[in-house]
């Protein structure tokens, strides 16, 4: 649990998963209901919601988690229709791409990236102080949906 | 003309399978000989565009050729208002249009990009499948709060379906076996943030080693498929393909039964034309495995009840065999475990 604590801590937020409910498999985390609980025999490949693995050291979450988090109040920001075409690309998010924040995004914070819809796409970290600067890089991309299609292209 | 079969060219190398006798010898090389030849004469015949067109002709179809139209399907559980993803997609310049037999169904008439990218679509929001694949799901009964085995899940439409329309409530075993269709299957799992599901890497012909009995099972068989959705099929396509698949899904279906709860539903469905993996097997589990059909009311025509010269299981014909046109070629039908529940 302390990694997907640590991480959710990254956005300014704290996680109040059911421990009982959260399930690893090697490097991998879940988080189960109780009849999965229940129904679960040795060997699975995968269950439940997928919240995230560590990767050499590092915690890489899954979407589910980061809508979790997002429901939380966490540090994020909001892209335009358009960054949001660009964001699940892969790129890294322009300050004129950002349509507003919500609680911390200073420079070297983590923040989820939401659309307009409140949707959320991924996270990024913020490289600039955005009353500061007009254009250019302001969020880092590190994760966003478009890895979906990166994972189908890599099997 | 066929090579020759490896079990063969390996016991011709080893020469162990030789009798001492040398007559002996020269009787089996000949039969040996001659059964290799007839096979492959037999095969050269039983294979080819003409002579399944014309097994379609004796069924009481005509060959027509046919340009699949795409689909989606809504995930109902991730979306509040259904009418306004829908006008989402259709602001991004997706046509629509309603599929008149599927609740959640739309056909894709236009498309300036692909339905498989859109941020709606990562989000788990709608999924890409074909309009008959999605019939089998919507046939089983009262799916909250159940136990479901889909038994040849990957590569995860008809799961994430099940999951939608069980509110993710109740529990889907999913078994599958290759680790690349393993991988697809739980990727689509998290972007339709399916909650309900628990994957093992596991043959559906041994689920009785999961030791855990089922209300409800999807068998969305492995099959032969069918010539709308693969253009090559004709050429790649022998009556030993069909045969072999016939086997196999008779053997998934007789274990599938065993993990059944007793008056407990299974949807068999395959996207072959071949009546060897349809009619011809539900006749077999109405014989062997005291399975009743159950009538449905879905797209289709009715199930076959005389194969080639085969008189069917009058029951058969609650079946449904959906030729191609609107759809890719289908067939789907529901069966019931007798016994006391």
């Amino acid at each position: 649990m302390k990694p997907i604590r640590d991480f959710a801590n990254l956005f300014g937020v704290d996680v109040d998963l059911n421990e009982n409910l959260v399930v690893k498999k090697e490097d991998q985390y879940f988080l189960v209901t109780e009849d999965l609980k229940k129904a679960m025999a040795k060997g699975f490949f995968c269950i439940g919601c997928y919240l995230g693995k560590v990767k050499d050291g590092v915690f890489s979450p899954g979407f589910e988690f980061l809508r979790m988090l997002s429901q939380k109040n966490a540090n994020c920001v909001v892209v335009d229709e358009k960054t949001e075409w660009l964001f699940i690309c892969g790129r890294d998010i322009f300050k004129r791409g950002i349509a507003g924040t919500k609680r911390s995004a200073k420079r070297g914070d983590y923040v989820l990236v939401l659309n307009k819809n409140g949707e959320t796409l991924g996270y990024g970290r913020v490289t600039c102080v955005f009353d500061e600067v007009k254009k250019g890089v302001a969020v880092k991309n590190i994760l966003d949906l478009g890895d979906f299609l990166r994972r189908e292209k890599r099997l | 003309m066929p090579s020759e079969p490896s079990e063969a060219r390996a016991l011709r190398k080893s020469g162990s399978w030789l009798p001492e006798d040398s007559q002996n010898k020269r009787t089996l090389i000949f039969q040996f000989t001659s059964s290799f030849y007839e096979q492959s004469v037999n095969l050269t015949v039983m294979s080819g565009k003409a002579f399944f067109v014309n097994r379609y002709r004796e069924l009481g179809w005509q060959y027509k050729n046919v340009d699949l139209k795409q689909a989606i399907r809504i995930n109902h559980v991730n979306v509040k208002k259904p009418a306004e993803l829908i006008q989402r997609l259709r602001d991004r310049g997706l046509a629509l249009s309603k599929i008149a037999f599927l609740e959640l169904g739309y056909w894709v008439n236009k498309a300036e990009f692909s339905v498989g990218s859109t941020s709606e679509y990562l989000l788990g929001l709608y999924s890409v499948q074909e309009a008959a694949a999605q019939i089998p799901v919507t046939l089983l009964t009262e799916l909250r709060e159940k136990k479901v085995l889909d038994a040849c899940a990957a590569p995860g439409g008809k799961t994430t379906q099940l999951a939608d329309l069980m509110f993710n409530t109740g529990v889907i075993t999913a078994l599958d076996v290759d680790e690349r269709r393993l991988i697809a299957l739980c990727n689509q799992l998290e972007r339709c943030r399916v909650k309900n599901t628990i994957v093992y890497g596991l043959d559906a012909r041994k689920v009785a080693e999961l030791d855990a009995s089922y209300d409800m099972i999807l068998l969305d068989m492995p099959c032969s498929g069918n010539f709308a959705n693969d253009t090559e099929w004709f050429r790649r396509r022998t009556i030993k393909d069909v045969e072999r698949n016939a086997a196999l899904q008779r053997e998934i279906l007789a274990a599938a039964v065993k993990a059944l709860r007793n008056n407990g539903e299974i949807v068999y469905s395959t996207c072959s034309l071949e009546p060897e993996e349809n009619e011809l097997n539900i006749d077999w589990a109405i014989r062997k495995l005291q399975l009743r059909v159950e009538k449905i009311d879905c797209l289709g025509e009715e199930g076959l009840t005389d194969v080639f010269g085969k008189h069917l299981d009058s029951s058969v014909r609650t079946c449904r065999r959906i030729w191609p046109g609107e759809t890719q070629g289908f067939f789907v039908c529901k069966l019931r475990k007798e016994g006391p529940a």
